[in-house]
């Protein structure tokens, strides 16, 4: 039996049944039609064809980051599991066409640390996408997000569109390519996952920063206790000695105390935090984080 | 002068005992203070007494600790908006004076009676108002816990705001319109008390969650504050006489400090009855301890008669009940946070997998 792949499973199922009634086309843009035209096939007693399984249409999802923000993400995967389409998602690093052999250890370098970030944002994509049993691909390349594309369709078959999540300008991504683009704005100030990752990092930083200051200045005060004791003790306008040193002492070790559990993850959770008088009269503020589209044709 | 009295003074050596005793001791009173607005001083003063600390050393320390450790708490649950500084700068006042007034009674009861006299008067003050409010403190948390956790004021609290009698004071945070002259006295024996047995927050807190109608989360953060420009008067007149040893204050702050944090961070975690538990805990078993104590000072007195073993017993399990009275407070806080950091992963899951059904909200 002669399989139309390119037109995609309706022609299949069409086929099978003879002719092509007006409502399978409707139903083409309302249904999965990988499913449907296994379950025909199935109802026919055929197996389903492994080529068929294999090239399912996809949809293409590029970002400049080594990542990509949780609505975009939400965003693709709703839409690849109402369309029944697989997801191919690619951070596209900055690239280098290896002619700059000067800088080649460098780039080198921040591409690997570029693919382990990406690799790793990607995790928790992954187990949500299986935990809806789509199909997926992660992959890192660098070079011009145009380029990328074009090899990416080239390579790949059946690609459908494309969903933009990076910030660069759409000019770039006209050069060359031969398939729809919709941008996606994540809304503002939304954390991307590697972005996160690496604010940890930080915060772990901070944390041995308070903590060596905090055994600095608990050094200097035990290094010589005697002479510490000697002139605290004395009394009088001394007193501001003890004093003083208490103050300084809760900053910087409370600073410390209040990072170790910062970085140990316990913190208020913000739905109990009791908001004060005044802000309860502000309106509520609302979080939709919903992507704007643009269609770039 | 003040260098005579310094000098009078031996200040101890530290080993490594006395210095993880006083940061442990120092992490878990910092705990408790940070949840329910006071505690820790009760274990510590009579802690670093028996590993040698004069009297008045471990006092001055001790309250030269507490005063950072209460900013740094005050600061953290200010920014929960669980403060009403107002309503402690006005308890902080008024318990100012009763502290004077405090320290005249001790005196007075010190030159008629003695030192065991004095002892006694401080031991029964602590049996009599740790038994009758701890017991009704436990007692209201337990029956909100069996009514499902939500707290109201009390009859007592509704009268006292209906009755205008000026000057009304209006506190923001705790929600609350009533007259100074009701806000005073709480505060007045929250002096007398801190004077007294060095724990004013066990009637502080109380006193304006069952007196003044606030919740017991404001009123716990709230206590910070007074504990704050109590202990920083406190200090100033300690390390003016040269008392303050720093290295004690500066260890047990090392472990207070984080200890504070986690006790006010602890109280986002948890319904507000639970800190009504944790106080009606620590108060009762702290009675006991106190109560263990009684028959030495009776003995001292020649009131009783009983043995230097029996006596020597009960004063090892009078200060055991106190560590006790720390720790069990501890686990109970602890646990708490424990249980409600698991039901918010829990819920987070279930938003999760709502999340990959439906799509995002």
């Amino acid at each position: 039996m002669n399989f139309v792949i390119g037109k995609g499973k309706h022609c299949i199922a069409n086929q099978l049944q003879g002719a092509a009634p007006m409502k399978s086309r409707i139903d083409q843009f309302m249904s999965n039609p990988r499913e449907e035209a296994e379950a025909s096939l199935m109802a026919k007693g055929l197996s389903v064809p492994a080529e068929l399984a294999r090239t399912n249409r996809k949809i293409l999802v590029v970002s400049q980051e080594a990542g990509f923000s949780d609505s975009v993400l939400t965003y693709a995967l709703n839409l690849a599991e109402r369309l029944g389409y697989d997801l191919v998602a690619v951070n596209v690093g900055p690239g280098g066409n290896g002619q700059d052999w000067l800088g080649a250890p460098y780039r080198k370098l921040r591409q690997a640390r570029f693919r382990l970030q990406a690799r790793w944002a990607v995790r928790r994509a992954r187990q949500r996408l299986a935990a809806k049993g789509l199909r997926f691909e992660h992959q890192v390349r660098f070079g011009t997000l145009g380029s990328v594309i074009e090899e990416l369709n080239r390579a790949q078959k059946r690609i459908e569109f494309v969903l933009n999540a990076s910030t660069a300008s759409e000019a770039e991504m006209l050069g060359g390519v031969t398939l729809p683009v919709f941008t996606i704005k994540a809304i503002q100030g939304e954390r991307i996952m590697a972005q996160q990752e690496a604010r940890n990092w930080k915060l772990v930083g901070r944390t041995v920063g308070w903590g060596l200051a905090t055994a600095a200045l608990y050094a200097a005060f035990f290094v010589d206790s005697g002479a510490v004791m000697k002139y605290f003790t004395r009394g009088g306008l001394y007193a501001a000695l003890p004093i003083a040193t208490v103050f300084v002492f809760s900053y910087i070790h409370g600073t410390f105390a209040h990072l170790v559990w910062e970085v140990l993850g316990i913190r208020a959770p913000q739905q109990t935090v009791q908001p004060r008088p005044t802000a309860a009269e502000r309106p509520a503020r609302r979080q939709r984080p919903r992507p704007r589209l643009r269609l770039n044709v | 002068m003040h260098e005579a009295a310094a000098s009078s003074v031996q200040f101890i050596d530290l080993n490594l005992t006395n210095i993880a005793f006083m940061f442990i001791v120092g992490f878990i009173g910092g705990l408790v203070s940070g949840f329910i607005g006071s505690g820790g001083a009760f274990v510590l003063t009579p802690g670093m007494m028996s590993l040698g600390v004069p009297a008045a050393v471990a006092v001055a320390s001790n309250m030269c600790h507490k005063f950072p450790k209460a900013l740094v708490g005050a600061i953290k649950r200010y920014k929960y908006g669980q403060v009403d500084i107002k309503l402690g700068l006005v308890m902080a006042a008024s318990a100012g004076v009763g502290v004077q007034v405090g320290i005249k009674i001790q005196e007075w009861i010190l030159k008629t009676w003695g030192q065991a006299g004095s002892n006694l008067y401080v031991s029964l003050s602590f049996v009599a108002v740790l038994v009758i409010v701890g017991g009704y403190v436990f007692y209201d948390a337990y029956s909100i816990s069996k009514k499902g956790g939500n707290e109201e004021a009390t009859g007592l609290a509704q009268r006292l705001q209906k009755i205008n009698l000026p000057p009304m004071i209006t506190f923001k945070t705790a929600n609350i319109r009533i007259s100074l002259w009701f806000t005073l006295p709480i505060g007045f024996a929250t002096g007398m008390l801190a004077a007294t047995i060095a724990v004013g927050g066990f009637i502080g807190v109380p006193g304006m969650i069952y007196v003044l109608g606030a919740s017991s989360l404001v009123s716990s953060a709230t206590e910070l504050v007074i504990a704050f420009v109590m202990g920083f008067a406190g200090t100033i007149k300690w390390a003016m006489n040269g008392m303050v040893d720093i290295r004690l204050t500066l260890i047990i702050l090392a472990g207070s400090l984080l200890g504070v944090q986690l006790g006010a961070i602890g109280t986002t975690y948890v319904k507000d009855y639970m800190i009504k538990i944790v106080m009606g805990t620590i108060m009762i078993i702290v009675a006991v301890s106190r109560g263990l104590a009684v028959p030495r000072y009776l003995t001292d007195l020649g009131l009783l008669s009983a043995g230097p073993t029996t006596l020597n017993i009960l004063d090892k399990a009078s200060f055991i009940f106190m560590c006790l009275a720390l720790a069990i407070g501890a686990v109970i806080i602890l646990g708490a946070m424990w249980r409600a950091k698991a039901a918010e992963a829990k819920q987070a899951a279930t938003v999760a997998t709502a999340e990959e059904t439906y799509g995002r909200v």
